[in-house]
């Protein structure tokens, strides 16, 4: 403990009863919110009949990896991580795109109903397209788009739209207008203006929406379950459901298959950590 | 421009959507057949007079929706508290913490799936070591159970969710005002009541209209852990319309479930809009 703490903490006292007992209190809590974790990646490495007997924190006494390997070739992971790995990749960077690209045209070019326009695009991250889903799919059955990834890949972006455009509005409307109208006085144009001023600026805000898109898009599921009908063309979270419903009484490998749909968002995660609590309250919560 | 691919994508993908969906509320139609009935207000009849499932999942989602707005935001305050005090290993806890809410939904209900497994799970293999193996109800297999069993996953799942924007709010909290309190005498439970609390009421706000949001929305959670099932007593409106829509064909009765939650949703949205826009003006 040091004693630049700028909170609550009193610096006087280098050990104080109440933070103890909050401190083993949130250890423990703590503990419990990593059990469920720590019970899936355990069993995931048992063999089929150490589930049966071992306890259920115990630890594999060997690990299985051929669990692994079977869950892999029975769930057709080989296709479903394919085709997540490519509507993600698509959808996350062209969404941040189209999205500053509004947002910048929002914040810094007056044509007088931007308000309304600003209100408009917001609304969108307010509904829940849960609701929509059935129109959802008639729409893209009527374009025939239905099992292709741009028949995904649009309704994502049109959904991701709103909350990127609201956190990229803010930020850019700090930048003050006079700036942007130099530079167009000198000949920029906004294209230019956008490239050269505002998108360094924003470089991390950018990378904090990129982090929380890739993870929202990788684990999407309702909009994949009703756009995407055909096997060949399932992103990982649908995989994981119909390996659930085919083999779920192999316990082992159904958790190998949790592991495997589950590590790459969490590696994203513990590598850029920092930037999903920025991206998450640079928005909702400011001052 | 630049403002148009933003604008187009999301208009055709998003706005249309949501007026089809009132216009198909008014109409019956399986999905496939080229034309589409005006049939009035009678889908809204049905599910309302005649759908006695529409009132199980109304009922649930008052439900869920009541609990969601209590227990997630209670605990990510509590823990929010607690780390924003300098402790030792406060990075990594609040690390663990929000772990579960960047796993996907519906692997959550995998993985809480297994663990209430009637068998083998978690659960049901603690209680047999603690000797109350008479106490282990099915967990997703009974009825009166199974929605608070779903929930406890989705509790697990959105603390983090809370815990994140209540320490957010945490940071605007004045800190000469707590270091003044503190020299006048006040002690820590008086300095929260009178300080820390009045500083975040906005975001307690903006927690719970955030958290009746996403409860409102609860689908691929219920959807993975029990499809609505047993005989529909875990059904929730957002699922009911899909199921409705998608896996009956009445894709009239199905919006016009739709709608309703809709509706529900928009009376808590609106408000909420135009107090934050208030709030901005206020702020500038």
């Amino acid at each position: 403990m040091t004693t630049t703490s700028p909170i609550v903490v009193a610096p006087r006292k280098r050990r104080d009863p109440v933070l103890i007992g909050l401190w083993i209190s949130l250890v423990l809590v703590a503990i419990i919110w990593l059990a469920p974790v720590a019970f899936i990646t355990f069993t995931a490495m048992k063999s089929e009949s150490e589930v049966f007997s071992s306890a259920a924190f115990a630890l594999p006494s060997k690990i299985e990896w051929n669990n692994f390997a079977l869950a892999w070739a029975k769930g057709d992971f080989n296709n479903t991580f394919w085709n997540s790995t490519v509507i993600t990749l698509v959808k996350v960077p062209l969404g941040l795109v189209i999205s500053a690209m509004a947002a910048y045209a929002l914040a810094q070019i007056r044509f007088g109903w931007n308000k309304m326009l600003l209100v408009f695009l917001l609304f969108g991250a307010m509904i829940p397209f849960q609701v929509m889903l059935a129109p959802l799919f008639t729409l893209v059955n009527s374009l025939s788009l239905i099992d292709t990834y741009p028949g995904i890949i649009l309704p994502y972006l049109a959904f991701g739209v709103p909350y990127q455009v609201f956190i990229l509005h803010g930020f850019f409307k700090a930048i003050p207008k006079e700036l942007t109208e130099a530079a167009l006085i000198d000949g920029a144009s906004h294209f230019v203006i956008f490239r050269r001023i505002f998108l360094p600026v924003c470089l991390p805000v950018l990378a904090a929406l990129l982090i929380l898109d890739f993870v929202a898009t990788w684990n999407e599921f309702a909009m994949a379950l009703v756009l995407l009908q055909d096997k060949s063309m399932w992103t990982l979270p649908l995989g994981l459901m119909s390996f659930q419903s085919q083999f779920s009484n192999n316990y082992s490998q159904l958790n190998a298959a949790i592991v495997i749909t589950v590590l790459p968002a969490t590696l994203v995660y513990l590598i850029f950590q920092r930037y999903f609590v920025s991206g998450l309250t640079s928005g909702a919560v400011k001052g | 421009m630049l403002l148009a691919p933003a604008l187009a994508i999301y208009t055709l993908f998003a706005i249309w959507p949501l007026i089809d969906v009132f216009i198909l509320s008014f109409q019956d139609w399986n999905g496939i057949n080229e034309n589409r009935e005006w049939v009035g207000l009678r889908n809204y009849y049905h599910i309302l007079y005649n759908d006695p499932v529409f009132w199980v999942a109304f009922r649930n989602t008052v439900i869920w929706t009541i609990m969601s707005v209590i227990f997630p935001p209670v605990l990510g305050l509590f823990l929010a508290l607690g780390l924003n005090q300098n402790l030792i290993g406060r990075a990594p806890l609040r690390a663990i913490y929000y772990l579960p809410v960047i796993i996907a939904p519906i692997a959550v209900a995998t993985m809480w799936r297994w663990m209430y497994d009637p068998f083998f799970g978690l659960f049901t293999q603690l209680l047999t070591n603690a000797g109350l193996a008479q106490l282990i109800p099915d967990w997703l297999g009974d009825k009166d159970v199974a929605l608070y069993s779903i929930f406890v996953a989705y509790v697990w799942q959105s603390v983090g969710f809370s815990m994140v924007l209540f320490l957010a709010g945490l940071q605007s909290v004045d800190r000469s005002l707590i270091d003044a309190a503190r020299i006048d005498g006040a002690n820590r439970r008086k300095i929260f009541e009178h300080v820390t609390l009045p500083a975040l009421r906005p975001t307690i706000t903006i927690v719970l209209v955030l958290s009746t949001i996403s409860s409102l929305k609860a689908f691929d959670i219920v959807y993975g852990m029990t499809g609505g099932g047993p005989a529909q007593s875990t059904q929730m409106l957002a699922l009911w319309a899909f199921t409705q829509s998608m896996e009956i064909f009445n894709y009239g009765r199905g919006s016009a479930v739709s709608v309703v939650l809709l509706t529900i949703t928009l009376a808590i949205v609106v408000p909420y809009m135009s107090w934050s826009q208030r709030r901005e003006e206020d702020a500038q």
